[in-house]
């Protein structure tokens, strides 16, 4: 009896907590009709599409708002739409850094770089992880305000949320365009055609252009739309031969024979027969020839015969190079080869290269050491294969570096940036959205004196922008540009010092500032020392009013640029005094000024067609 | 060979296993919202929760179901500014924080700063004030954590009986501690409190608990005891009766308002205080009623 009431009692048990723990019976039973159903239909394939929004945005460029914030920041494009679809300026969206033109007509803009291919124009890129992987039929993004900077869609065959991450990562372009603008800021829901891939993908990669825009554009969401299985189709579809495909080597992406990675030549060959015309060519000309190629296609052809591969690796060719544009396949193996090339580099871009594995630190170091004696411009903006040793042997191999770009080297520790000391000669540094502590900026500041651009945007891990500033003044005193976007303990005794030190400041980004306050005189000050200012943001400083622009007016000829956002104390009156005494003036944004509203601005418009008066609205 | 003991209590652990499901259960708020704004202004067209100058938001998260009262001050309306703005902005980005799950259940105070910290991030240039209070209920620790700044409370009643009720905060009379923004010049003369003086409280509850969030409109004007009476009337746990209720509540206190000879809680204290005066205040009414009831999803 006790063996049966023990059964008994157990398999009661183990029904009551089953029960409660499947759900409803009603569920249970539909699950298994479904399984049957699918039996009995198995000859016909399920194509069931899948719509998902973005789970989580993994990495970006750059961003409007404030990092530990959700306003106008990237991480708004994960999830469901929040304004569309409404069109306005919305807190819930995803914006960008930057727009139009007009950071690119700054002194602060670097030079661009030699042998850029035309077919790149990407400024800045998010990349946007979802649940499951599925072959993409439609990717739409929900644009809410002044859309058209899309330009290039990829889809990588990472699951970026998987533990055992494979070897090779293959990204394939699902569509790619020119930078456009859309004929009014209306909010829009955009579904390029998107070409079909050979892989399943969660992970998406959005490039943007904005130049051609006349505001800000904002992002609610992204949907991927693909199905489970493979398309039956596509197996039965001839394979399209593209020609713009063979001009970017889609063929070539594999990880070891890339265009990148070049064959040496053997070192005994055949008796030579003569190169034909070639020879009656001189070699300066053929390198001038040579010089018009964009990368992959140097190495392209350096693959053709012995005198071009001579030509191909002369260093002179590589004094400037940009491996931006290939962003997607550079790997350490690629570096070694182009490394006995690069012995005279200069200028070197590898920005947005290397991640998920591709570069190592190593390999960096290994390619700064044997090229990096003569450089004089590094830019690794979102290199997020940096860490300490990386910079270290940066500074210590290229004393002569005169321009550092690390922005939004985010995973950076604090620690690694003490090396940049070392680089005294340095003029251009930009520390965009780096974890800089306020030591490490200090300690650079007493050391590099000849600093002529410098970018602390959101740099948050400095507490007292009053002594960084107060130390520019006195140790960096031919500054041209300083960006302070968003240094939100800056206050009028920081701002005075400036002021006085660096009076040759012809840019200055003072931006969500929120410490500093008119009442205090700092902007009239700043109006009255700075004569060669061409740039003052004020974005967001809800205390500018009618006397500072007063100052900007009369002491500020060369004004060209000019952001006060947001503040409730000017007037008409005054901006069109401003706008009179400043005839460069380009660029003047008085969004959300309640004292300016729309007819003032199309009446200064009328007045004064040479400038762009932006105004944005919420509704 | 087993004994009769380990046997007995195979059977009985399965038994009283089989029997007691609800241990392991997460439960939830059941919430239902009713107000009323002080003056009928009819043209105006507000999104939901708003009500008059209060604004409210119910929020579900995977780990905690969270609510707000916020009530807007009025006196800003003679500078200019529309004292409703600031209250529905702070009550709408507090429930983001909550579905983007930007919060820590155990701190509704974080989440009352981080919501403030929002306004400044805006680029409209908000003014006004207001106060909050916020009630998140922690779905598998079953308790409840709240912060309240200001004179907007709360009561839970089990029972038939209040077995928790918030503080008021009060600077001087009819003068709440307020979340405010103050425009550039004035930030010496406008009141503005830190979200850190925030009045918190953490306690459990059980199924059936009953947790009404409201505006000072509320509490002014009707006494415990009322509410209390009305309370009673609600029978069941679920979303038709719960509204009922907190429609007759927010009715009744709107109509004891606007009576003049009613000795109203807010009389009573002025009278306390010196002030000769009787009846009711009108003011902009916010009531939430939650009945704690078990997750469903």
């Amino acid at each position: 009896m006790f063996p049966m009431l023990t059964l008994l009692s157990m398999f009661y048990y183990i029904c009551l907590r089953r029960r409660c723990r499947s759900g409803s019976r009603a569920e249970s039973l539909g699950g298994r009709r479904a399984l049957i159903d699918l039996g009995q239909r198995s000859t016909l394939p399920v194509t069931v599409e899948v719509e998902q929004y973005a789970k989580e945005v993994l990495d970006f460029s750059s961003h409007y708002g404030s990092e530990n914030s959700m306003s106008y920041t990237m991480w708004n494009l994960a999830g469901v739409p929040n304004v569309y679809p409404s069109t306005g300026d919305f807190t819930q969206t995803a914006v960008f850094r930057t727009y139009g033109h007009w950071w690119d007509q700054c002194v602060s803009a670097p030079a661009p770089f030699h042998r850029t291919p035309p077919s790149f124009h990407s400024r800045d890129f998010l990349e946007l992880a979802f649940e499951e992987q599925v072959y993409p039929t439609a990717v739409e993004v929900l644009e809410t305000y002044h859309p058209g900077a899309i330009i290039q869609i990829l889809a990588c065959s990472l699951n970026p949320f998987t533990q055992n991450p494979p070897a090779d990562v293959r990204w394939e372009v699902l569509w790619s365009g020119e930078p456009t603008k859309a004929l009014s800021p209306q909010a829009r829901q955009f579904s390029p055609t998107i070409r079909p891939i050979s892989f399943p993908t969660n992970l998406l990669r959005l490039e943007v252009n904005g130049s051609m825009l006349d505001y800000y554009t904002e992002l609610d969401a992204v949907v991927l739309r693909g199905v489970r299985e493979r398309p039956i189709l596509a197996l039965y579809k001839m394979p399209m031969i593209d020609i713009s495909d063979l001009s970017d080597g889609e063929e070539d992406l594999s990880e070891t024979g890339g265009p990148l990675c070049c064959r040496t030549a053997t070192a005994d060959h055949k008796h030579n027969h003569g190169n034909g015309y070639f020879d009656k060519l001189p070699y300066e000309l053929i390198q001038l020839i040579v010089s018009h190629l964009a990368v992959p296609d140097l190495c392209r052809l350096g693959q053709c015969c012995k005198l071009l591969q001579q030509h191909c690796s002369d260093p002179l060719q590589y004094v400037q190079l940009s491996l931006q544009p290939y962003w997607s396949r550079l790997s350490d193996a690629a570096l070694t080869h182009l490394q006995p090339r690069c012995t005279l580099l200069q200028r070197l871009n590898m920005s947005w290269t290397g991640n998920r594995g591709a570069v190592t630190a190593a390999g960096f170091c290994s390619f700064i050491r044997a090229c990096g004696m003569s450089l004089v411009c590094l830019q690794l903006s979102c290199c997020h294969f940096l860490n300490e040793m990386c910079l270290e042997v940066v500074c210590v191999t290229c004393p002569r570096l005169q321009e550092l770009d690390l922005s939004s080297c985010d995973r950076l520790q604090p620690h690694a940036f003490t090396h940049i000391t070392k680089l005294t000669h340095i003029r251009r540094l930009i520390l965009y959205r780096t974890k800089i502590e306020q030591t490490a900026m200090l300690s650079i500041l007493t050391f590099c004196a000849e600093l002529r651009h410098l970018n602390l945007g959101s740099c948050v891990m400095i507490e007292d922008y009053d002594a960084v500033v107060s130390l520019v003044a006195a140790r960096c005193r031919g500054l041209v540009s300083l960006d302070l976007w968003r240094c939100r303990n800056l206050s009028e005794r920081g701002l005075a010092e400036l002021v006085s030190g660096c009076a040759g400041l012809e840019e200055l980004d003072l931006g969500w500032c929120s410490s500093l306050h008119s009442s205090s005189g700092c902007f009239q000050l700043l109006g009255r020392r700075l004569h060669r200012l061409r740039k003052l943001f004020l974005t967001a400083n809800r205390t500018v009013c009618d006397s500072d622009l007063e100052q900007l007016a009369t002491n500020c000829p060369a004004l060209e640029h000019l952001d006060i956002l947001g503040t409730r104390m000017v007037s008409p009156a005054a901006l069109r005094r401003l706008l009179q005494a400043c005839p460069r003036l380009r660029l003047l944004d008085v969004s959300f000024c309640s004292q300016i509203d729309a007819r003032t601005v199309q009446e200064l418009g009328s007045l004064f067609p040479n400038v762009s008066i932006k105004k944005s609205f919420t509704q | 060979m087993l004994s009769v003991l380990s046997y007995g209590r195979i059977v009985a652990r399965a038994v009283l296993g089989g029997l007691s499901q609800t241990d392991g259960r997460d439960y939830s708020l059941v919430t239902a919202s009713c107000g009323f704004g002080k003056d009928f202004r009819k043209g105006i067209l507000k999104k939901g929760m708003c009500y008059g100058d209060d604004a409210c938001f119910i929020a579900r998260h995977r780990s905690a179901d969270v609510l707000g009262v916020a009530d807007g001050v009025g006196g800003w309306r003679d500078y200019g500014v529309d004292p409703s703005q600031f209250s529905a902005t702070l009550m709408r980005t507090c429930e983001r924080l909550v579905k983007e799950g930007r919060f820590t259940p155990t701190s509704p105070v974080g989440i009352l700063t981080s919501a403030y910290y929002e306004l400044l991030q805006n680029k409209v240039p908000l003014l006004g004030s207001s106060t909050a209070c916020i009630v998140v209920l922690d779905r598998r620790s079953h308790r409840i954590h709240t912060c309240n700044l200001g004179d907007s409370g709360f009561l839970v009643v089990r029972g038939g009986e209040v077995v928790h009720r918030s503080d008021e905060q009060q600077h001087y009379f009819n003068t709440p501690f307020q979340l405010s923004i103050a425009p550039p010049g004035a930030e010496g003369v406008v009141l503005s409190d830190s979200p850190d003086v925030a009045d918190r409280s953490s306690f459990d509850v059980q199924l059936g608990d009953i947790i009404l969030t409201a505006t000072d409109g509320l509490f002014d004007n009707m006494p415990d005891y009322m509410i209390l009476q009305e309370l009673k009337k609600l029978k069941n746990t679920n979303y038709d009766s719960i509204q009922q209720t907190a429609r007759s509540i927010a009715e009744q206190a709107h109509e004891l308002a606007y009576d003049p000879n009613y000795m109203s809680p807010f009389a009573q204290f002025a009278c306390d205080n010196g002030l000769n005066v009787r009846g009711g205040k009108p003011d902009d009414i916010t009531v939430l009623l939650s009945i704690v009831a078990e997750y469903t999803d």
